[in-house]
């Protein structure tokens, strides 16, 4: 048995949940404990090529340009891709796999449960995508939601998809980064004692009404002049962020969002919630970690729009790709899931290797070896991706979308922990907390 | 000291490293968006290369209407999947063509690209290129007929072919002109693929064929039908990538004497401005952009993204004097383009062009 185990998730028990609460998954991650098959490190490769397998055969068949559905159109992939995200979030987070029962999880094959959660999950999406937003949302309220009604106002099939696409999946942005939020920074509160599924309906509904508020303030004015002339009556044209942000693009808030949403997620992988951690008092500790992951996010926000105007020259409002403003924006948000990917990798597969030294010791050796796979794979992407993927060359090509393939991978990630216990190459056992 | 006090090497180590992160961290949010920044940022060097001048450029759009219902070919388009499908795997036509030997799929659709430049140089002399040949061969030909550009091939005026990019509705066309003249020289791409090379030997080329550096932004010269360089003319090379799996745009810079350069495009996917950009930072002269003509590659298809606002905002610093705008401009575009009060060149709407708002097909521009 290998010495290396790998756990899903660094979210410390909570403190006060209900005995009723165990009839589903609450604390369901945190007690397991996966334990590679093989010694280290074979299990870790195992699982890479597994997911790799998966990667490849589900991009084939739903994404890729030269295969079966070809939905890299690119936003109604880019949409299904984000949406698989959050709804998995949703699932595993919030309602800590409500309706399945605690001894379901852990006495069913990992690869039936991966089947039947996995199913699950899409029928949730599509109800979300075709019902919410597409039926209620685009015929009774915004009718850029609605690729009928779009097309009826004369715009073609193949935009009004897209269009409606990318209402969707900005939608779905928001919700990945507010609706974990509240897990990993408030621990649940105030309603961390409720039995589910009240809780999760409770933090699902307070997330999206929060995520609402900011699509509304950020997006919707995106949306409203993708349209002549502009839709200045429903929406506030041009966008305010215009002058400070050198574009009217909605890109500028994908990069700060993207920015909130990985460090949220490094924070709860490979940073083990620390620093914040060390902060006593629950209440201060939630708004200091809330806002420090905003205020860390916006950093790298800024920064690596500067790293880009250093490597290619000032951006210029009006130019196209390498030179645009709004495309500058939008690959800050790609750079920063390039870093996502080993973090995961890390902490799903590799139990956050290493443990051995100090807290902040570990700390700085996981970042490193993110910061270096980070960046390797952002070169193999842009060096090898429209060979194997069947994307455009060209990183700053217009069609050009990493954060599909990479939040694709992560989504193979996440189900195959989450929903599979990393089978085949580890093993569940009950972990004492 | 008291002990209380003392540090121990690992803990200063880890101190300082996780200072450092979060000092980084900290300094790329407080630095990098003021205008503290702009002391490390390059200083935008002028162009040298002297190409020459110009007396008078004329251009003539053969055809500016690629296809003539933007449902049909989105549809199209959206059947096979997205932007990003091979062009070469498309059943359009014509029928023949590597790849897709189909061309039934909504020939009565296809038209294609071609505009006639006619150089005047300072001596008085005449040159023209062909720039790009069309999509559909029955359109194409009927065009070339039109504009008298059959004759012209036959009796040898025409100096060059200039394929702007290797997209079907500029390319695809190609028979038509070697049914003319097989042996006009040809100007293409540097990354054309094997598909359109293949293509080019199936339509029974026979001239000499420049193909540009690949992967590599670069200015060239083109010369006429004796090999001798046009003066204040030059190529520019884009090594960027398009929708359809095609690679690289190359466009043309005229240097018109007392006006300034003149941008000639295909489709300008490199963009319009970052095309200004070329000129200005390699050309003698190209801080003084004059004129534009082709496709500005905006909203082709008529739809429409709030970076194309970005550009109706930032062309009006660069002072064109005279925008010939057509093709895959788009409507949309040339119409907030003279929002903006722009000088934007209006068209007549013969020969199945559909719209006043930009020049059309038999329309002519003159720089100056």
């Amino acid at each position: 048995m290998s010495e290396i185990s790998a756990e899903s998730s660094t979210r410390p028990a909570e403190g006060g949940s209900p005995k009723e609460g165990y009839d589903y998954g609450t604390n369901y991650l945190e007690e397991r404990k996966l334990v590679g098959r093989w010694p280290a490190p074979w299990p870790q490769i195992v699982s890479l090529i597994f997911l790799a397998a998966i990667f490849y055969i589900s991009w084939w068949i739903f994404q890729d340009p030269r295969g079966v559905m070809r939905m890299y159109t690119p936003y109604v992939g880019y949409m299904y891709t984000r949406w698989i995200l959050i709804v998995v979030i949703w699932m595993v987070y919030i309602f800590d796999y409500y309706p399945f029962k605690r001894k379901w999880l852990e006495e069913t094959h990992p690869a039936l449960k991966g089947l039947i959660m996995t199913a699950i999950m899409v029928v949730i999406l599509l109800v979300l995508i075709h019902g919410f937003f597409f039926e209620l949302m685009g015929k009774l309220s915004m009718t850029y939601f609605s690729v009928e009604r779009t097309m009826d106002l004369g715009i073609t099939r193949f935009y009004a998809k897209e269009y409606a696409c990318l209402a969707c999946l900005m939608f779905a942005a928001i919700a990945s980064w507010l609706s974990p939020s509240w897990p990993a920074c408030f621990d649940n509160r105030p309603w961390h004692l409720l039995k589910q599924p009240s809780r999760g309906v409770t933090i699902l509904v307070v997330t999206f009404f929060l995520s609402t508020l900011i699509y509304l303030c950020t997006m919707h004015s995106h949306m409203a002049i993708l349209y002549y002339p502009w839709q200045e009556y429903c929406a506030v044209t041009a966008p305010w962020w215009f002058e400070f942000a050198g574009t009217v693009s909605g890109n500028f808030h994908v990069s700060w969002i993207m920015c909130c949403t990985v460090v949220l997620w490094i924070y709860e992988t490979i940073w083990e919630r620390w620093p914040f951690s060390e902060i006593k008092n629950e209440r201060l500790r939630g708004y200091a970690t809330f806002f420090g992951i905003v205020a860390i996010a916006f950093c790298c926000h800024f920064g690596f729009y500067f790293m880009q105007e250093l490597a290619w020259g000032p951006a210029i409002m009006g130019d196209r790709r390498l030179w645009a403003p709004d495309w500058r924006w939008l690959h800050v948000g790609e750079i920063m899931v390039f870093f996502l990917v080993p973090a995961m990798f890390i902490t799903f597969y590799c139990n956050n290797w290493p443990q051995k030294y100090s807290k902040v010791t570990n700390w700085l050796i996981r970042n490193g070896i993110t910061v270096v796979a980070g960046i390797a794979l952002y070169a193999v992407y842009y060096l090898t991706a429209h060979h194997f993927l069947g994307v455009q060359q060209e990183m700053s090509h217009p069609q050009q979308f990493p954060m599909i393939p990479t939040i694709w991978f992560i989504n193979i990630m996440l189900i195959h922990n989450w929903f599979m216990d990393n089978w085949p190459g580890f093993k569940k056992v009950r972990k004492e907390v | 000291m008291s002990d209380k006090y003392t540090v121990s090497r690992r803990r200063f180590l880890e101190a300082l490293g996780a200072g450092t992160a979060f000092g980084f961290l900290g300094s790329m949010g407080a630095f990098s968006y003021t205008p503290l920044r702009n002391r490390f940022l390059p200083d935008k060097p002028k162009g040298t290369t002297d190409i020459g001048e110009v007396k008078k450029l004329t251009i003539t759009c053969i055809s500016e209407t690629s296809w003539f219902d933007n449902d049909i070919l989105m549809n199209d388009m959206d059947d096979m999947g997205g932007l990003l499908v091979n062009q070469w795997t498309y059943p359009w036509p014509p029928e023949g063509k590597p790849n897709n030997p189909r061309g039934d799929l909504h020939p009565e659709n296809a038209g294609g690209y071609a505009a006639l430049l006619d150089i005047e140089l300072l001596n008085g002399d005449h040159k023209f290129i062909l720039l790009d040949t069309g999509w559909e061969h029955g359109w194409t030909d009927q065009r070339f007929k039109e504009c008298g550009i059959d004759k012209m091939l036959k009796n040898n005026e025409i100096d060059c072919l200039f394929i702007s990019h290797e997209h079907f509705d500029h390319f695809w066309g190609l028979p038509v002109t070697m049914k003319y003249k097989p042996d006009i020289d040809m100007y293409i791409g540097g990354d054309f693929y094997p598909e359109g090379k293949q293509f080019i030997k199936d339509s029974g080329f026979k001239g000499k064929l420049y193909e540009a550096k690949s992967k590599t932004r670069h200015l060239f010269e083109i010369k006429d039908k004796n090999g001798k360089t046009i003066p204040g003319v030059a190529g520019y090379y884009f090594p960027v990538a398009i929708i359809c799996r095609v690679f690289g745009e190359q466009s043309i810079f005229v240097n018109v004497k007392d006006a300034g350069i003149v941008q000639v495009t295909g489709c300008c996917h490199q963009g319009i401005l970052n095309f200004a950009e070329a000129a200005y930072t390699t050309l003698k002269g190209g801080d003084r952009p004059y004129g534009v003509y082709g496709g500005l590659h905006i909203s082709p298809f008529e739809d429409w993204d709030p970076k194309y606002d970005d550009l109706v905002f930032g062309l009006g610093k660069y002072g064109f004097q005279k925008i010939g705008c057509n093709h895959c401009t788009g409507v949309l575009c040339a119409r907030k383009f003279v929002e903006a009060g722009y000088p934007v060149v209006q068209g007549t709407a013969r020969f199945r062009s559909k719209t006043t708002d930009f020049l059309g097909n038999g329309d002519v521009i003159e720089f100056p």
